[in-house]
């Protein structure tokens, strides 16, 4: 036979294709379905079958979609989501070591009643049915006697289908008493936005930018939206040049990967900024265009002539001069970077807890807005842009009574403006206090009360006083220092075991829908809170409409058109992420004008003093009269009825106000402030307790480091082999002047505590301070985070008898006291003073 | 790439399809009456006199009941057994250095299963035979080659490339490696030519299909 060439197999496919036309004739084929990408996976180092499932990460905030490989039932690899516009297959070391949160061998599997003193250790194992009967009692009887509100809810982090839920159940029993955690995170930066621009949360545009200007964010590490924006930020800084300049008071990962490192002194972000904003405008490289928008003074109506001399008044005080005596930052570094800042445009001004968890930290942060303002970088491609989320459409749960409230979650009366996202480190002290109203039922859900706040003693000294509250109930995995506390305990499952809708912010700007689905059923009787509460709901009485999340998320796929249209639930089980590939990026938001008919519906009234358009029937005003009487700033809710902001004859989609009744202008000038008697215009405000600081004295700061999550993961092993010890760090200039030398155990003390350590004494902190980390120093938390075995361990984890650390690490917060910013209420992490002796 | 390319891509590998579709027919069972009346037509006969095969004279001068009976004995004597015969599965020709054992159901047997679920395909619940059987690798090869031919149609190189890469994996790690082997004992075992050049036929293709593959992929 001769060979074959391609001239032969059209002849040989003729033949061919008659044979296989007559195929009925010949016996079934082998093989059905169809060649798809994604079928049967196999374990490339096991061969075993395994199953990829799409779902997301929670180990952070940051929420990224991400892909399992569950291996004969066990999950045994996490991956990015190569779908995803947001993390585009990328996760980072916290997420892919979640799989030692599902399997932990300290885990918590069973419900557990305390048995003996609270706090003494002594569990007994109770049933499901045992634990709902007995929490259903207890609600059941405050709720009946008129008293919802002493059932005080407790979340750390509770987002997306969660935070609906959960609080459909809330609102259905009649507590408002729910407090949450972000007083401890960024509670603060988020009031300021809605001082200023009105939402909250804002998205960096990397993609777009061509500079970048960093006040206190770890944004390459340890980011609220970190594996998406991080990503960027390197793919600018290393495919386009781009510039970063990180101001920080040590050298964190993001600081030594910025194009350049300023050393800055704690608390005196503010004073640089201000100067920055003084030399923009007296150089006049400030945008005019954004002006218009601007509020800069007390009239609505002010030319943008009119708004730049209040501005340069305001600021005459504030020369880069001045903020290097201040700040430590020489006044020519200032001046050069604020006018490198104005001449790139677009450019990018980004700040976080290192600029905004201190006592002036409100106002360092409308001083950054201020900047990004000034200079036109807000809203717009490469700038400082609004955070474009999911918008789920979903179930909702019966409507319940009106809600009863302790006031306990603002602090002690008066002590924040505008707390708007609360102050819930002091909550513990405001109930040992006791004029508030205590409530009777305390449970915490993802949350850890005793260690994640400060003044680890006072909580634990208060959680364990029955005379304060008389019943205790943690809903956690894992058996940690606040669990420890608890009466009863409800096992929760890890993440990776739960159904969730997803929404984070996109970096693109473009929504991305997504969900999280169990890689494996929970463990043990581990049994998802979600589920729990649908229980709870029908024992009380008040069916919330679904039976589990499973069901809710369903129904929310179908109710929700992008994703129904696309294929629903089963869509979405099997891909895991959806986006509208039509979607164009949200920029620019605020020049949308506003149609005429929305300004001629029943209840729009115009407000001249701030030039808005607003519904006083979306608020707490009774009629119209009342309304203009006390007109939008002073009507309580008043910007739930915003409309738009009147420019020139148009009217502008202009900046929506969330929280608090702000105008539709970018408000430097804050008329809310002035009511409440703070500065209207951003101010510099030093921090008391450093200007009374003695010679020997420093500032503490703290920080995160990329492998941990905040309080969150020292129990993850692959994550604490890598991160288990943290000495603080003491400039060498300091150190030395203390008579401390590198590797000294040393007594760190405030005015709350003492803890001890031991000095690294580098060139990587600034002088005067001591920066110890975050996430260590656990003294429960079972055995990869505290050496201590949780009470109803396990000892199915063969790592054990290979884990080889035996420190642990110190936790800072015992000696940090809960203080807050007195505008939004933001815990003051970065403004303690210590004394460092050796020990 | 011209679309007048993306075309003949796209017939080609239509028609590579069928040749595919011819084998693994073959290989599948005894020759049906059906299948011989096609073996028989004018057709089926050029080409294989075109390629140098000889059918036989048997096919002509018997009855077609006699042919079938024939064909049937010689389909069992050399494939089915009772006896020595060679087994048309991967895990026994595959050479031991390559991780053959010489046995039925062998790892290669496991690797082949894998690859085809891993593709997306199953077998289907009637199936009753191994997973490496010379008729369900071709078939395999059947459906890859198809599904590359709509991609040409419809995405052009872009969208064939997914097959294509199927296809040179699985020619390189599975059909290369033992079918010409098999095919080589099947020639010298048999006296019948249309087998005899069946299995020529067959070791010729995936020695073209081979060729071709290192061509497109460089």
């Amino acid at each position: 036979m001769r060979d074959i060439t391609r001239r032969d197999i059209f002849k040989l496919g003729a033949v061919g294709a008659a044979v296989i036309a007559t195929g009925k004739a010949f016996s079934s084929q082998a093989l059905a379905g169809d060649i798809v990408e994604g079928g049967k996976d196999f374990s490339p180092k096991t061969g075993v079958e395994r199953t990829m499932i799409p779902s997301s990460c929670w180990s952070c905030v940051t929420r990224d979609p991400m892909i399992g490989f569950v291996e004969d039932g066990r999950l045994v690899k996490l991956e990015g989501q190569p779908n995803s516009i947001r993390s585009r297959g990328k996760i980072c070391a916290k997420g892919a070591a979640g799989i030692n949160q599902l399997y932990d061998p300290d885990r918590i599997l069973y419900p557990m009643k305390r048995v003996g003193k609270r706090g003494e250790g002594k569990w007994k194992r109770i049933t499901w049915d045992e634990a709902l009967t007995e929490l259903t009692a207890r609600l059941k009887k405050v709720r009946d006697d008129g008293h919802p509100e002493k059932f005080m809810f407790h979340y750390g982090r509770m987002k997306a289908s969660s935070s609906k839920i959960v609080k459909a159940f809330l609102s259905a029993y009649g507590t408002g008493t729910v407090g949450n955690h972000t007083s401890i995170c960024e509670g603060g930066k988020w009031t300021a936005q809605e001082l200023t621009w009105g939402a909250h949360y804002d998205n960096w545009d990397f993609d777009n930018t061509k500079y970048v200007l960093n006040f206190g964010s770890g944004v390459l590490e340890a980011h609220t939206n970190h594996i998406p924006t991080s990503q960027r930020l390197v793919e600018a800084m290393v495919d386009r040049g781009v510039k970063m300049v990180t101001f920080d008071v040590r050298i964190s990962n993001t600081a030594a990967r910025s194009t350049e490192w300023v050393p800055i002194k704690p608390g005196t972000d503010g004073a640089v900024v201000l100067a920055m904003c003084r030399e923009v405008m007296e150089a006049g490289l400030y945008d005019k265009a954004f002006f218009p928008f601007i509020k800069a003074t007390d009239n609505p109506n002010a030319s943008t002539d009119e708004k730049v001399a209040a501005l340069k008044a305001h600021l005459a005080k504030y020369t880069p001069q001045w903020a290097e005596k201040i700040s430590g930052v020489p006044a020519a570094k200032i001046k050069a970077t604020a006018l490198e800042f104005a001449q790139n445009k677009p450019a990018c001004v980004i700040s976080y807890r290192g600029a905004v968890a201190h006592y002036n930290g409100n106002d360092t942060e409308r001083a950054v807005q201020m900047l990004g303002a000034i200079t036109g970088n807000i809203d717009n491609p490469g700038g400082r842009c609004h955070g474009v989320g999911a918008k789920w459409k979903s179930p909702k749960g019966p409507k319940g009574p009106k809600a009863k409230k302790l006031k306990i979650l603002d602090g002690f009366k008066g002590a924040a403006a505008y707390p708007t996202h609360h102050s819930n480190h002091q909550i513990l002290k405001v109930i040992k206090d006791g004029k508030a109203g205590r409530p009777d039922i305390y449970m915490w859900y993802c949350y850890t009360p005793v260690y994640a706040n400060g003044e680890c003693q006072e909580n634990i000294d208060i959680l364990k006083d029955e005379s304060l509250i008389p019943y205790t109930v943690a809903v956690n995995a894992y058996y940690d220092e606040s669990t420890a506390l608890a009466d009863l305990i409800l096992p929760n499952p890890s993440y990776l075991e739960w159904w969730d809708w997803e929404d984070m912010v996109s970096p693109t700007q473009v929504p991305e829908y997504y969900i999280r689905q169990p890689f494996v059923k929970p463990l043990g009787e581990s049994r998802d809170f979600k589920d729990v509460v649908c229980d709870l709901s029908s024992r009380l009485g008040f069916p919330l409409g679904f039976n589990s999340a499973e069901e809710f998320v369903k129904k929310s796929c179908e109710m929700t058109p992008g994703i129904k249209a696309a294929g629903g639930f089963d869509f979405m089980k099997k891909q895991g992420v959806w986006h509208d590939p039509n979607a164009k990026p949200k920029f620019d938001m605020y020049k949308k004008k506003v149609k005429a008919d929305a300004l001629k519906k029943a209840g729009v009234i115009f407000d001249d003093a701030t030039s808005t358009y607003w519904n006083w029937k979306k608020s707490g005003a009774k009629s119209e009269a009342e309304a203009k009487q006390k007109g939008y700033t002073k009507t309580k809710n008043a910007y739930k009825g915003y409309v738009g902001l009147k420019v020139g004859n148009d009217v502008f989609a202009g900046f929506k106000p969330d929280k608090v009744n702000k105008s539709g202008f970018f408000e430097f000038y804050s008329e809310l402030l002035k009511i409440k008697n703070f500065p209207a215009l951003p101010t510099y405000v030093p921090i008391p307790e450093h200007e009374k600081m003695g010679p020997n004295e420093l500032v503490l700061t703290t920080y995160k480091v990329p492998v941990h999550i905040h309080a969150r993961s020292a129990n993850c092993k692959w994550l604490t082999e890598i991160y288990h010890d943290n000495p603080g760090m003491i400039n060498t200039e300091t150190a030395g002047r203390l008579g401390i030398s590198d590797g000294d155990r040393i007594k760190v003390k405030s005015e709350v505590g003492e803890i001890t350590t031991t000095a690294n004494v580098t060139e990587a902190v600034v002088p005067g301070v001591i920066a110890i980390s975050h996430h260590l120093g656990h003294w429960e938390y079972g055995r990869y985070a505290s050496g201590k075995k949780a009470p109803m361990a396990g000892d199915d984890d063969p790592d054990l008898k290979l884990k080889w650390w035996d420190t642990y690490g110190v936790h800072p917060n015992w000696i940090i006291p809960n203080k807050l910013d007195p505008i939004n209420g933001q815990q003051r992490w970065m403004d303690t003073v210590v004394t460092v002796k050796k020990a | 790439m011209s679309q007048t390319n993306d075309r003949e891509n796209r017939d080609v590998a239509r028609q590579r399809s069928h040749i595919y579709g011819l084998l693994a027919t073959f290989y599948r069972q005894e020759v049906t009456s059906d299948f011989l009346r096609q073996i028989k037509a004018p057709q089926f006969l050029g080409v294989f006199s075109d390629l140098g095969l000889e059918m036989g004279q048997d096919l002509f001068q018997k009855s077609e009941e006699s042919v079938l009976e024939e064909m049937s004995v010689e389909y069992a004597r050399l494939l089915l057994g009772p006896g020595r015969h060679i087994s048309p599965h991967e895990s026994v020709h595959l050479p031991e250095e390559e991780g053959g054992t010489g046995q039925l159901w062998g790892k290669p047997a496991v690797k082949v299963k894998k690859f085809i679920e891993a593709s997306g395909l199953e077998y289907k619940s009637e199936y009753s035979g191994l997973p490496d059987h010379i008729s369900v690798e071709l078939e395999f090869m059947q459906h890859l080659t198809l599904r590359e031919a709509q991609a040409w149609e419809e995405d052009g190189r872009k969208g064939s490339e997914f097959y294509l890469n199927i296809e040179k994996t699985f020619m390189e790690e599975h059909l290369t490696r033992w079918i010409p082997i098999f095919c080589e004992k099947v020639m010298e075992e048999t006296e019948m030519p249309f087998y005899k050049g069946m299995a020529a036929l067959t070791k010729k293709f995936i020695e073209f299909e081979q060729e071709e593959m290192v061509d497109k992929s460089g």
